[in-house]
This record gives C-alpha cells, structure tokens and sequence, in this order.
C-alpha cells in the first residue's frame, strides 16, 4: 500500500470516528445529572476543543525551542502552524463554553476563573501573530516568536492552575479532581475519550498539512535562490 | 565568566540609565504622569464615599493594580525602545555582554516601580480611603509585584524594540502575561486590606514570588537570544 | 601619540560566509582573514554588503551560511568575550547624547571591567580631535564630526585586538581624516583591522582589499 493511501484511509477512519463521536455524545451518552437539561452534553466537544487548544500550544513551544536552537525556517513554520491552529480551537473552546454558561447560568460571560483563562491563552496566541506581523526580517521574525512562545508557556500554568484554586470558580469540578478520582458515568467518560482522541486527529491531520505545505513552500524559495 | 565582573557590568548599565533618565526624564514623566492622572480621575469619579463598604476591598485592590499597571504600561518599555530610536543598541550589543545588559535593565525598571508605587500608592490609600488591615504584608506584596512586574516587562520590552518599537505592540503583548500577575496582586491586596494574618495572603504572595522566579529564569535564557540577531 | 599597550594577537577567520535578506543574497561564499597588523579594505558599490559583513565579523549579525571565529594562540575565543577584543564604528551607531563624551567613555570602560582615569579618557579624545574644553560637554550639542570622535574613541578606549571600522572618516574634515589616517597607521602595527569604505582616501590604508560587488 503506498504512504498516499494509507493516508487517504486514516482521513476516511478519522471522518468515521468523528461520526460516531457525533452520534455517541447524542445518543449513548446518558444525561447528566446536576446539569440544565441535556447542556452537559457539550462537554464531549467543549473539552477536546481546550485540550487541543493548550496540546497546539505544546507543540508550539517544542518548534519555539527547537527553532531557537537550529535555526531552521521549517521549525519556524511548525510553531507558526500550532499557533494557528491553537487559536482556532481555543476560539472554539471559548464559544461552546459560553454556549453552555448561558444555558446553565443565564449568561454567556460570568467571568469564571476559567473563562478567563481559556480567553488569556486566546490573547496570548493573538498577540504571539501579532508580533509576528509587526517584523519583516524572517530570522529575527522566528527569533523573537519563539521566545514569546516560550515566555508565555512559563507563565500559563499559573492561570491555568494556580488562579483557579485561589478563587471560587462555577466552572464544574474538572474531570480529575483534588481527591484523584474520576466522577463520570463510564459510558460518558468513553464518549469523551473517544471525542478527545478524535479531536487530537483533526490537529495532527491539519498541522501535518500546514508543514507539509511549508516544507514545499521553503523549498521552493532554496531553489529559486540557488 | 566571572560572576563579580557581570554583576559590575551590570550596575555600569544601571548607573548609566538612572543618568540619563535623570537628565531626560522621560519615562518618570511618562508613568508619573499617567499614574497620576489616572488616579486623580478615578479619585474624583468615584472617590472613598461612593463605595459601598463591602465592596470597598475589592474594587479598591482592583483599581489601585489597574492604575499602577497602566502606568507602569506606559512607561516601562522605555529602557530597550529608546536604544533602538537613538541607534545606541548596537553599541551597546558590541561594548556589554547580554546578561549584562539586561540586569542593569531589569534594576532600573524595578526602582522605576518602586519610585512609582511609593509615590501613588500613600497618595491613593490618601483619596480613596484605603485602609490597610496587615500593613507589612502588604508592603512584601507591594515589593514582590514590583519585581515581577519589572521582570515580565523588562524581557517584553526587549523582544518589541527588535520587532516595531510600537507602544501598542508592548501592551498587547505584556497583557496576557501580566493579567496572572495582576489577578493574585489584587487577590493579596484585598485580604491585606481585610485580615491581619500572613497566612491569608500567603498564597497570593507565594504566587507572585513563584511567578517573578519562572520569568526571570526564563528571562536568562531568552534574553541572549533576543538581544543578538 | 596615542598610548596603545601591547595586546593579545586574535586573527578572525571566516569561512563560506553568506548572507540572505528574505529572497535577496547579500553576501555568498565569502572566506578569508583579520590577521594582527595587517589592515583589509573592503570596497565595493553602495548595496554590496560591506557593512553586513562588517556586521557578521563583529558577531551581531548571525550568518545564513559559514562561520566566523576568532582566534587567540589558535584556540577559538567564546562568543561572550569578543565584547573585550573587539572595537567597531560604523554609521549606524551612536553614543550617548544626554550624557558627555568622558561619560560615554567611562561607561563603555566600565562596561568592559576597564579602571581607566578621567585624565587617560580625555587624553584619548583629545587626540581624536575633540577640545579639551568639548569632553565634559553633552553630545546632543556636537557637530556630526565631533560625534564621530566620540564614536571612535568608544572603539579605541579599550585597546581592541580587532578594530572594524565603516566609512570612519566620514564626517570629518581634513584635519579629521588627517587624524585618522594616523591613528590607522598606529594601529595597523598591532590590531587585525578591516575598513569598509568607498572613499579612496580610506581604501589605500588596506594591505589588501576585499572587493564586493555584482
């Protein structure tokens, strides 16, 4: 079987998968209790959307450091593609989270802990391509992002982590919480899980196109040089 | 490497900044100003009588953080920005080593913030009404905003005089990676103002420090890197 | 006579040096050395890329291709001490202009661990042609030639194995560029020096001549 497809097959498996996440987060899942009608639901996107949202900013800090030591455009074309794609999911994450405040609390924005920081890590990607923008020299432009990038990675846990236990947040208690237990019915916990890993394929299918693309598009640049 | 000569190079930066901030005054007027006026319109729109008692420790912490980080936003790129409209960073790039540079940086922000927050801070406790309930836990949370603060700001001042110098472009940056900081400041002041116990604004204390020690670890090691094409 | 100590010999060796800007190749291949006591003139026309490979030997602009070293007893000095061996004026530099030209002086020493006396700091600007009555006064208030002096003396004050100098009697008068053209003979007995330039009157003080151009 050639790479092209096999890689046409782990799309079509991967749309699939995303099918019966669909139908299980509707269908299987029962609902849950202590929530506004069936509004709990949303967690089987809401989370995968934020997981995916600080994985991208993982992997932007991983080509930041990588970039920062070899000095490969492609490393800079890497954390660029994370970014981007970070910034996508987090704005994802920052709707369906404020879809279920309003059904759940009435409002869209109750300035949670939470909500605040999910909104800090949009701000921070916006403002990590918006330092990007603001310089033309190419070396210099991937130099300084991946040093934001990773300014910015050391001081996120302490919104993500820290805050939250300062003050009270509405947010519902995470899904592993300070007595290390898991408090979901099993099938939803599947659901989610299987949401999750569905999520994480549409990153790599989408950051793999963005490489790729970036790869082609560097190469070129090298031949037209030489 | 020696340790004592870094130190040396670092308070020869030092001494040359308070220098010349001295004779061109600059950045004092800039977050003295700012600072100022921010606080005459806050103290005159709201003032100590328009709060209502239970809310007075949190808006008063919040606001007091607000106006010291404007100002602070206003003022603070400075050190790097202005080496790089006058053309003296390449010199200094070729005359100082990295570290250097950047410590003697980071001093003169951090007394900066000092001179600024012992400046507006009486003045503010003064129209506002402030009361502060543990005055000495109050100040360590002043001292420890201070220099984490100065630090978050001092290593993004110097990664926006090598992108476009732009004020704007300093504020959207700083933002995101000081509204942690801000968050537990403000945390901290309002149980300074509420409780007499260092154990009640511990956390808050221990999340700056915590915050202030990350930055300027990673500011070390990223500093180098943006200082030098 | 300006008072120059004995320093340590660094020969700066570059190799396959290239630089891109974007799409545009500035510089390509380009290998050679700073040898002590002898000078380079680097010419060519205006675009050609003396300044960017001033810019490279000097360290502040890292290469798209090759490498730069530097050399003492033929063991490569670290990057973070080229600061004490290296002495650089060029056009898009500049000093200090609140503080006055001993101030810069004193400073740039200090900056390099150097205990060197006012009188020492204003002999050497005095010698560069600065008055004796100018040292103390701010260098917002110099003629363009009077801060090229100044930008000069922060070059020499710590006695540099390696001096690079951009156009560096620009500016100046005759009796400037008279001065100069003594101080390179001076320092042509003991530093590795390489001038860009365009000026003719500067491009004779190389020993040889690296020429750039299209």
């Amino acid at each position: 079987m050639t790479d092209k497809a096999a890689v046409g097959i782990w799309h079509w498996l991967l749309g699939a998968w995303m099918v019966l996440v669909i139908y299980g987060a509707f269908f299987y899942a029962p609902t849950a209790q202590g929530f506004v009608g069936e509004s709990a639901r949303i967690v089987f996107f809401h989370v995968p959307q934020a997981w995916v949202s600080v994985l991208a900013f993982c992997v932007n800090l991983w080509a930041s450091l990588r970039y920062l030591a070899r000095r490969d455009p492609l490393d800079d074309a890497r954390a660029a593609a994370a970014a981007r794609l970070g910034l996508m999911f987090c704005a994802l994450a920052t709707v369906t989270g404020s879809l279920f405040a309003k059904v759940m609390w009435g409002e869209f924005w109750n300035w949670d802990p939470r909500q605040i920081s999910i909104v800090i890590l949009l701000l921070v990607y916006a403002a990590y391509f918006a330092l990007r923008e603001a310089v033309t020299d190419e070396e210099r432009r991937g130099g300084l992002a991946a040093a934001y990038a990773t300014l910015a990675f050391v001081t996120m846990p302490f919104l993500v982590f820290v805050v939250p236990r300062i003050y009270f947040s509405l947010h519902p208690d995470t899904l592993i919480n300070v007595r290390g237990s898991i408090d979901m019915d099993p099938r939803m916990l599947r659901v989610l899980l299987a949401s999750l890993v569905g999520f994480t394929g549409i990153f790599v299918w989408l950051y793999t196109l963005e490489v790729k693309l970036a790869r082609v598009l560097i190469e070129r640049r090298r031949r037209g040089e030489s | 490497m020696s340790a004592s000569t870094l130190v040396t190079e670092a308070l020869a930066v030092f001494a040359k900044e308070v220098r010349s901030e001295l004779r061109s005054r600059v950045a004092i007027n800039a977050i003295g100003l700012f600072g100022l006026t921010t606080l005459v319109a806050v103290a005159y729109q709201i003032g100590p009588y328009q709060i209502h008692q239970q809310d007075r420790p949190h808006l008063l912490a919040a606001l007091l953080w607000i106006i010291v980080f404007f100002a602070a936003l206003s003022g603070l790129q400075r050190v790097f920005v202005k080496e790089e409209d006058a053309h003296t960073a390449k010199t200094l790039r070729l005359a100082a080593r990295p570290l250097a540079v950047w410590g003697g940086k980071l001093l003169f922000n951090v007394v900066l913030l000092a001179a600024l927050k012992t400046f507006l801070v009486p003045l503010y406790s003064v129209l506002m009404g402030m009361q502060v309930a543990s005055v000495l836990p109050f100040i360590v949370l002043l001292a420890a905003g201070c220099g984490a603060m100065a630090a978050t700001a001092t290593i993004v001042a110097a990664i926006i005089a090598r992108a476009s110098r732009s004020g704007t472009l300093f504020a959207i940056l700083a933002v995101p990676l000081m509204l942690p900081l801000l968050v537990m400041l403000i945390a901290g002041t309002r149980m300074a103002m509420t409780s007499p116990r260092w154990s009640d604004i511990l956390p808050a204390l221990q999340g700056v420090g915590a915050l202030a020690g990350v930055t300027l670890i990673a500011s070390v090691y990223l500093f180098p890197v943006i200082w030098h094409d | 006579m300006l008072c120059l100590a004995a320093v340590t010999p660094i020969v700066v060796t570059f190799s396959g040096l290239g630089k891109r800007f974007g799409s545009r190749t500035v510089l390509k291949g380009l290998s050679g050395e700073l040898r002590p006591r002898r000078a380079v003139a680097i010419t060519g026309p205006n675009g050609s890329g003396k300044s960017t490979l001033l810019n490279l030997l000097a360290g502040v602009m890292r290469p798209s291709s090759g490498s730069v070293s530097y050399l003492c007893a033929d063991s490569p000095v670290p990057r973070q001490r080229w600061h004490a061996l290296l002495g650089v004026a060029a056009p898009d530099m500049a000093v200090y202009e609140e503080l006055s030209a001993l101030e810069n002086l004193r400073f740039f020493a200090r900056l390099r661990g150097l205990g060197r006396s006012d009188g020492e700091l204003e002999r050497l600007l005095v010698e560069l042609g600065l008055a004796a009555r100018d040292v103390r006064r701010p260098v917002a208030t110099f003629s363009s030639g009077m801060k090229q002096r100044v930008k000069l003396a922060q070059a020499l004050v710590h006695e540099p194995a390696v001096l690079l100098l951009d156009e560096p009697s620009s500016n100046l008068d005759e009796e400037g560029h008279a001065t100069i053209s003594a101080l390179v003979e001076r320092l042509r007995g003991r530093a590795a020096l390489a001038i860009a330039t365009n000026d003719p009157r500067e491009m004779v003080w190389g020993d040889e001549r690296i020429h750039l151009g299209h």
